[in-house]
């Protein structure tokens, strides 16, 4: 589960899931569900609605209570990047589309805007996080927190769009995973 | 989502109720409620969270505002704060300079 950034980085996808419907990952399994994507304008007030979505792909996948709220809060997190920076400090205008998919495995919440390049994964980590809060500079935290908070998280670049993509694994696949790792060992 | 906040003033304290969703579409209403005590001489800013539900880093934001703002002299006292509200707020080391207390009793 731990990864270093590079790690993390996937290779450049050809083009947008919501122009082409492709298969993005290898985490897809073919027993994949799908919810029906959810498509907002790039501003505050749709917050709401993208964490509404996200909560709603948490209980269809069953996760626990605390990781539902990680992973709501690693999408907020990254909604509001793409809204304030992404868009309006750019000047710019423009939609969030959201998707969810979920299979036995994991669950995953696809987000794409079309706004400012910006790969998360290149910020560096807060160097203030043992600081006073009178010494902080605000800024930093919220990418922080985000990749923080999911099992993976993963950033492509498809034409002119950016696509998050954060992925929460079942508890059931992690059982599998760490006892398949000690029957290895 | 929304955020309900409510401010009381006594001698030298300030406190905050906060109930709801704190996040980047709701941080201004609590960023207002700082902005109308940070003239007076205070000595606390007391922020009971127990209602509160969700906390994202717009929140936080509004924590370092706070500090910066009221001086070093001003202690924030969080109370409350529910078990994953608590966990964001430790993981960015934001315990290290606020006080958290299960119950406030002045």
């Amino acid at each position: 589960m731990h990864e270093s950034r590079d790690e993390r980085e996937s290779p450049i996808a050809k083009q947008s899931l919501f122009e082409s419907r492709a298969e993005i990952t290898p985490f897809l399994r073919p027993h994949t569900l799908s919810m029906k994507p959810l498509i907002v304008a790039g501003e505050l007030e749709s917050l709401t609605e993208i964490a509404q979505f996200v909560i709603k792909a948490t209980q269809k996948a069953s996760l626990d209570k605390k990781a539902a709220y990680l992973l709501r809060l690693a999408v907020d997190e990254i909604a509001t990047n793409i809204i304030t920076h992404g868009y309006k400090q750019a000047g710019l205008a423009g939609k969030i589309y959201c998707q969810a998919k979920i299979n036995e495995n994991a669950l995953i919440i696809i987000l794409e805007d079309t706004g400012v390049i910006y790969n998360p994964l290149q910020q560096e980590k807060p160097n203030s996080l043992h600081k006073p809060l009178e010494q902080r500079v605000v800024g930093g935290l919220g990418v922080y927190l985000a990749i923080q908070s999911v099992d993976k998280f993963r950033y492509e670049r498809l034409g002119e769009r950016n696509r998050n993509i954060f992925i929460v694994y079942s508890q059931a696949s992690q059982k599998s995973l760490f006892y398949d790792q000690n029957s290895r060992a | 989502m929304s955020l309900n906040t409510t401010l009381e003033t006594t001698n030298d304290t300030a406190k905050i109720f906060l109930s709801g969703e704190l996040d980047g579409s709701t941080a201004n209403s609590f960023q207002e409620k700082i902005e109308e005590v940070t003239n007076l001489a205070l000595n606390r800013l007391v922020l009971i969270m127990e209602d509160l539900e969700y906390m994202a880093s717009a929140g936080l934001r509004v924590l370092i505002f706070a500090k910066q703002k009221m001086g070093p002299n001003v202690d924030i006292y969080i109370v409350g704060a529910q078990e994953m509200v608590l966990d964001t707020i430790e993981k960015t080391g934001f315990h290290h300079s606020v006080i958290l207390l299960d119950e406030y009793n002045p």
